[in-house]
């Protein structure tokens, strides 16, 4: 039934519907460049989302945990035996992304009788200067994006969009300080955590409705309380994951997940939990 | 088998062979043995805050000094080291695949491997090493310290060329100039005016160095220390927040001060 090409067509576009459908309870992943280093967070339900993958690699994920697991291993396994074979200064996460998840991801997402990866993954490397630090993000089918300074995965392109600007705007007094880094990424988290609220189950982006919802978030200001008041209440039911690459760490492994104090310590004080 | 972290294994099934110099293939060099590069004095030691492990810095080939300046403790991860005595190429590529291997590990699993686990990579390397150990051109004989973080303790070990491991209580040595410090450890430890367990930092760097000191007055395979060319032993210690090297200004201004000619 597929042999005709305006049938594939239509079975790719229902899996973007039933993919876009997956990640819109998801919990965004907030990357960012800070004076030291990189800080990646996000919420998360017992699972963890954020990784390290090699010395001055980390690695982000939104959805299924098993297919996130399984393109872990694939990332870890590229990465250790290039490091092996050749140097650790060789492992770049724009080769692993662009010649090892991607295709893997695309293909999946294109063989339309199997079922596709439930992922979005995001890779932050720590660059020998700031100024060369770099974010990749991989959709679901496979179509990557390289950026500097911040990266954001969230349910949907549109919230994606709107949480990077936000952040964006955030970040152009210069490179924050970790304390400050870290008010950015839980602000931005929070807004990417209420914006998925407003696209209900039953709305698709790219039907008229959808348009409105579309144009609604791209617009959307939020309330600082609310932001905070939802931070409180995730506090209180989810698990803070905060992990950095920190350039000041002696030694090649650069990856650094915070501990509980620490994690405390850059709480904004509005959100301490009580 | 990459789902339980072990990166040799995937390592062979990418083709790698770690010993290319089996003893069969190996007759011929026995012949060319002075072309090999061997000859050391590593040794670890506790003290009060852990564990100090220094090695000389010459590699010699035959009677030739082939380089003075080898770093022979090598940072594993974090919290270990492997002092290697014996054939450098052979060493340096072992700590390259251990180093991979707790990475991986760590990376895959999402927890450190055990220190019994660190220990038992290394003996796997070794026996596996075994027929070119035993040919001659791949002779290993390191010492491993580290922390171990569950018990909170600087431990030392140390292995024969097949692989057995054995653990030093409170120091261990290898390589060619050991025979050397080991009575001088031995008298230190059981009459010295306190076990060398509870010296302070200092002096157990000073004794680092009058150790290695001596080893190089009676081995000539062991390089001591250099001051015309700045050349100092490498000196780390490894207590619970891991390990550091010692500075070689602070190295320098010991040997000049406790160790040249002290009295």
């Amino acid at each position: 039934m597929y042999e005709e090409p305006h049938r594939w067509v239509e079975a790719v576009g229902n899996r973007r519907q039933y993919l876009d459908d997956q990640f819109k309870q998801g919990s965004p992943i907030v990357a960012l460049s800070y004076a030291e280093g990189i800080l990646l967070l996000t919420f998360s339900r017992g699972t963890p989302k954020i990784y390290e993958v090699y010395d001055r690699i980390a690695m982000g994920g939104m959805g299924h945990p098993a297919d996130l697991e399984k393109l872990r291993f694939q990332v870890l396994d590229m990465a250790h035996l290039e490091g092996f074979n050749r140097s650790p200064s060789d492992v770049t996460g724009a080769r692993l992304l662009k010649y090892g998840l991607a295709p893997t991801v695309k293909q999946a997402f294109e063989e339309i009788f199997k079922a596709p990866f439930i992922v979005k993954i995001l890779l932050a490397e720590l660059g020998r200067t700031k100024e060369r630090d770099q974010f990749i993000c991989v959709d679901y089918d496979g179509t990557f994006e390289e950026v500097n300074t911040c990266a954001v995965l969230a349910g949907a392109s549109s919230i994606q969009l709107k949480l990077l600007d936000d952040m964006k705007r955030r970040l152009e007094g210069g490179l924050p300080s970790l304390k400050a880094a870290a008010d950015i990424a839980l602000k931005t988290w929070a807004e990417g955590a209420l914006l998925h609220q407003t696209v209900s189950s039953d709305v698709h982006l790219d039907d008229e409705k959808g348009e409105d919802l579309e144009q609604s978030i791209s617009t959307k200001e939020f309330d600082e309380d609310e932001v905070l008041s939802h931070l409180r209440q995730t506090l209180t039911q989810h698990t803070l994951e905060c992990c950095v690459l920190d350039r000041t760490v002696s030694g090649s492994s650069k990856y650094r997940s915070l501990s509980r104090d620490e994690v405390t310590e850059l709480l904004p004080s509005a959100v301490h939990p009580a | 088998m990459g789902r339980q972290g072990d990166f040799i294994h995937m390592l062979r099934e990418q083709g790698y062979a770690f010993d290319p110099l089996r003893s069969d293939q190996a007759q011929s060099v026995l012949s060319h043995q002075d072309m090999i590069t061997k000859g050391t004095t590593v040794l670890a030691c506790k003290y009060q805050g852990g564990v100090m492990v220094a090695g000389d810095r010459r590699a010699t080939a035959g009677t030739s000094v082939m380089y003075d300046r080898t770093d022979k403790v090598l940072e594993l991860d974090r919290f270990c080291v492997m002092a290697i005595a014996g054939v450098p190429a052979t060493a340096f590529e072992m700590a390259r695949v251990l180093e991979h291997s707790f990475k991986y590990y760590r990376r895959s699993q999402l927890q450190d491997l055990s220190f019994e686990g660190k220990l038992r990579a290394l003996a796997k390397l070794l026996k596996e090493n075994a027929p070119a150990a035993l040919a001659g051109t791949g002779t290993v004989v390191p010492v491993f310290a580290g922390f171990d973080q569950e018990q909170q303790e600087g431990k030392i070990f140390f292995y024969d060329i097949l692989g057995a491991e054995f653990e030093g209580v409170d120091y261990a040595v290898s390589g060619s100039g050991s025979p050397t410090i080991r009575g001088i450890l031995h008298y230190l430890h059981r009459w010295g005016d306190r076990p060398l367990y509870s010296l302070p930092e200092e002096e157990a760097i000073v004794l680092m160095l009058r150790l290695l000191s001596s080893a190089a007055e009676f081995d000539a395979a062991t390089g001591g220390i250099n001051f015309e060319s700045n050349i100092f032993p490498i000196v780390k210690r490894i207590t619970e927040q891991g390990v550091e090297t010692i500075a070689s200004e602070q190295l320098k201004q010991l040997c000049a001060s406790q160790v040249v000619r002290h009295v």
